[in-house]
């Protein structure tokens, strides 16, 4: 009996225009950003390589580069708006990312202001979820208005059986519709000759597909529930439409404005201030090394190999006590994000944004990774600089380190996901468990 | 006809869209109102305090210049937080800009919450639910042939039917933008004036324009589709066309199709490996002139020295000026290629009329440039010479006589005498009338839509079948 419901169902979702529509612009917008987005990612890329090739024999300015992640393609999180690139020298140790053009004078975040990213991920937070509740909306309502619900379990059929094969053959209908964005998307990806997958990337993308499913899943669930509570098919879906709103735009704008007006960042001022206040115990010290270091340049001569050191290690320690400022004023900003984050727990978009970000290794915790690194090499770079002042040939002769950030594994990756997969799967299991007992108490007359 | 308004004014007003837009439109604008006057005070804090530094003692070496914060952020932010809120000013038109206060960069990239987003997002989407069953729910209940049946033309009935929507939509509009401006005036009293109150009408006229088109649109497409939901599909499919592809994908087109350089093609021309070897071309030849002993004084080394930095500086200039450009043509481009969508048309209207955006950065870099030529005469005056510099200053050994010197790039000097005459700078404002003119553009092809689409919905209607 469970067969010939779920049968019925997926015949009756297929025979559907609205599906056929729906899948269509599914497969349109997933074609086109993802052709505009590997074509993007390309550029990117060819860009990372000959700035890493450049910057290979420049031994004063010392630059980094965060390498643009492959799965941006489809999920660009902060992967394309936060610039790649880092300079450093023995005297500077920035917090934050930069454009090509360097610190302010870049101006990559300008352009891209007012555009933001349209890709797989896009599709199915806005463009699928629609499609789910445009599927489920009149599930159980349309069968009430019409009459036929009270003739369908007029036969020897429990109610719990019948909602149970209508959730798997809406469930099965949507499933093949992310399968097939999720395809589509691949096959693009997979036909460009410079993208080569490995294992880890397959394993990953196995994952965004699960996530997806798992928030296409609530959509799902709780378009089936409200379809249970209400008994105009037209109502369900504009009570569905307006939760769609609040759920992925105004919950998650307000989440933002809350998380602004209750955890306040210092201004530029204040961090200057901090800066000035931690280096002010060594300040005399500085401008006598440095006053003595360039006198000894006049008429010809060279400072000593004593006063040179000396004057390179209060520049770099002037560079760590300034990095520090920055880095507690990060952790603010990072204690800003994650309570952004929390108010908006209950939306699935947001869980669904960050997992998929996480998934794609083009979120936040990629761009930290990053950036913890940069302290590491600069290090290495104070290090290898105070042999130029006391074996210029083994200066010229050693070579930094290749810069290594150490990109999330797999098990990290996943770990990291888990809390919100959990709380995705719990909003799914509690909107079926209301819709299941909805219609277990249901007036079907 | 006032009877068939009323009707439909009814039915939208007691619609469940209709309450739950009313709702969100005041918590949108209540938080609107409470963000950008908080902001905007900071904002004009900061400018009073670093505009007093500037004048209080005017730099002949440099001079900061900041931009006025604009009154109407709350109306289109514009991507203002992603401008420099100032430039240093250096001899020779020189600018480098000044560092934004710190933006949190790990929040997640969400968009202004400002009256240009709440109407182009959230009421172009409630224009479509309130207007997606005007004619094929009254179909699909058979009250449309009860209807027509009455003395009323099709066009009557259609005009009443839009009328209602738009209705439905204004009043929560001019509810939400009410509070806006109360909360906004309460907190600072000041940015309530008739200029204010202009260009406030000029985008509640934009916002209704706007609007009109998704009226048209869900109308003409309700009578073109039998069935409800299928309408719903199509103008959603539709929406996100119009309000989130063609806008956010035209940046990224614009880049692929612009065939000004890219950031790194730019980058690569002022690296620092780049600088140095131009520093090499033009110096090299003075050092080995030096070497050879072919001047006879040191100055006249220092002369031809500083003679070759300043053109080096110079050089530097212009290709910074290349990567400006280079920027401002693609991001026009990615504007242009936008504006096939009503949602980019309002947007860039909105700004014009709130004088933020690109088009009141680019002013305000054009009132620099024109003021620069003004500074730089007075330093002339002042101090008698001008010295180009840029981010990079430079030095060189050499060797002169067997002496070794050290060749630096020369540095302005700060004028020490009195400086009572210091020319000030005043940037431009734009006044209402301008504005306008500025905006007139994308108004035109917001009415141009509404014109297209009212056709269509006519069009559509006079030949459904009703039956």
């Amino acid at each position: 009996m469970l067969r010939t419901i779920i049968k019925r169902e997926i015949q009756e979702y297929l025979k559907s225009l609205k599906f056929l529509i729906g899948l269509l612009i599914t497969v349109v917008l997933v074609t086109v950003s993802t052709f505009i987005s590997l074509n993007e990612y390309r550029q990117r890329h060819a860009d990372y390589l000959a700035a890493c090739e450049e910057t290979k024999n420049d031994i004063t300015y010392v630059r980094v580069y965060r390498s643009p992640e492959l799965l941006s393609v489809l999920v660009q999180g902060k992967d394309r708006r936060l610039g790649n690139q880092v300079e450093i020298t023995s005297g500077s140790l920035p917090y934050g990312t930069h454009g090509y053009m360097g610190w302010y004078r870049s101006r990559h975040n300008r352009i891209m202001a007012g555009f933001e990213a349209v890709d797989f991920a896009f599709v199915v937070r806005v463009v699928l979820s629609l499609l789910v509740i445009f599927l489920a909306y009149n599930a159980v309502s349309e069968e009430k208005s019409n009459g036929t619900l009270k003739l369908a379990l007029a036969n020897n059929l429990p109610r719990d059986r019948l909602l149970l094969g209508k959730f798997i053959g809406g469930g099965i209908i949507v499933l093949v519709s992310l399968l097939i964005a999720t395809l589509l998307a691949l096959l693009i990806l997979i036909s460009d000759p410079v993208i080569a997958l490995g294992r880890g990337e397959w394993i990953r993308l196995g994952g965004m597909f699960a996530v997806s499913a798992l928030y296409l899943g609530s959509f799902y669930t709780l378009s089936l529930f409200v379809s249970v509570l209400v008994n105009r098919p037209a109502t369900s879906l504009i009570v569905l439409l307006q939760v769609w709103v609040v759920l992925l735009i105004i919950y998650p704008n307000l989440g933002l404005v809350l998380a602004r007006k209750l955890q306040k960042l210092p201004g530029q001022e204040e961090i200057t201030r901090q800066k000035e206040a931690a280096w002010a115990p060594y300040e005399k010290e500085s401008k006598e090394i440095s006053n003595a270091f360039s006198n000894a340049f006049k008429n010809g001569g060279r400072p000593s190999t004593e006063l040179s050191l000396r004057n390179d290690e209060i520049r770099s320690r002037r560079a760590e006590l300034q990095y520090q400022v920055d880095l507690e004023c990060g952790n603010l900003f990072t204690g800003q994000a994650q309570l952004a984050r929390r108010i908006s727990i209950f939306s699935p978009a947001v869980l669904y944004d960050e997992m998929m970000n996480r998934l794609a290794r083009t979120g936040m915790d990629q761009v930290e990774r990053f950036l913890e690194a940069v302290p590491r090499h600069w290090r290495k770079h104070v290090e290898r600089g105070k042999l130029l002042w006391k074996d210029r040939e083994a200066f010229r002769k050693s070579k930094l380190p290749e810069f290594d950030y150490g990109r999330e594994t797999l098990a990290e990756s996943f770990k990291g996901i888990i809390y919100d997969a959990m709380i995705l799967f719990l909003f799914g299991i509690i909107f079926f468990g209301l819709a299941y007992n909805g219609f277990l108490r249901k007036d079907v007359r | 006809m006032k009877t068939v308004i009323r009707k439909e004014l009814l039915d939208c007003f007691q619609s469940i869209q209709f309450i739950v837009l009313l709702i969100i439109s005041i918590i949108l604008f209540s938080a609107n109102g409470l963000i950008f006057s908080a902001k905007y005070s900071r904002q004009q804090n900061w400018y009073d305090q670093k505009t007093a530094d500037t004048w209080d003692d005017p730099s002949t070496v440099s001079l900061p210049l900041y931009k006025q914060p604009s009154l109407l952020l709350f109306l289109a932010e514009g991507g203002d937080k992603f401008s420099p809120p100032g430039y240093q000013l250096h001899q020779k038109g020189f600018l480098s800009p000044v560092p934004a206060s710190s933006q949190n960069f790990k929040l997640p990239d969400l968009p202004e919450l400002d009256w240009a987003f709440i109407i182009k997002i959230i009421f172009s989407l409630y224009a479509i639910l309130l207007g997606y069953r005007a004619v094929s729910g009254e179909k699909e209940l058979g009250t449309l042939r009860l209807a027509l049946s009455n003395p009323i033309s099709r066009a009557g009935l259609l005009g009443a039917k839009y009328v209602a929507i738009v209705l439905a939509l204004i009043i929560p509009l001019a509810t939400g933008m009410l509070i806006s401006l109360a909360i906004s005036g309460f907190k600072v009293p000041h940015v309530l004036n008739t200029e204010l109150v202009l260009r406030i009408i000029l985008t509640f006229i934009s916002a209704f324009i706007y609007l009109s088109v998704f009226a048209f649109l869900s109308l003409a497409l309700s009578s073109l589709i039998h069935q409800s939901s299928l309408v719903l599909l199509v103008l959603l499919a539709l929406w996100v066309l119009f309000v989130v592809m063609v806008p956010n994908t035209s940046g990224i087109l614009a880049e692929r199709f612009s065939e000004t350089p890219g950031e790194y093609q730019t980058a690569k021309m002022v690296s620092s490996q780049a600088i140095r070897k131009l520093m090499g071309e033009k110096l090299r030849p003075i050092i080995d002139k030096a070497r050879k002993g072919e001047f006879e004084t040191e100055a006249e080394l220092y002369r031809q020295t500083d003679a070759a930095f300043d053109q080096l500086q110079e050089e530097l200039t212009k290709l910074y000026t290349v990567y400006d450009n280079a920027i401002s043509r693609r991001q026009m481009l990615a504007r242009n290629i936008s504006r096939l969508s009503p949602t980019t048309l309002l947007q860039y209207a909105s700004e014009n009329i709130a004088g933020t955006g690109l088009a009141s950065e680019q002013r305000f870099l054009d009132d620099i440039m024109a003021y620069s030529s003004v500074y730089d005469n007075y330093v002339l005056k002042k101090v008698g010479k001008l010295v180009g510099v840029t981010n990079w200053s430079f030095a060189a050994s050499s060797e002169f006589k067997g002496k070794r010197i050290i060749l630096r790039s020369p540095r302005p000097e700060e004028y020490q005498g009195d400086k009572s005459d210091f020319p000030r700078f005043s940037p431009s404002r734009p006044s209402v009338k301008q504005s306008l003119h500025y905006a007139l553009l994308d108004i035109s092809g917001l009415v141009l839509w509404n014109l297209v689409l009212a056709m269509a919905a006519f069009a559509a209607f006079s030949r459904s079948d009703v039956r």
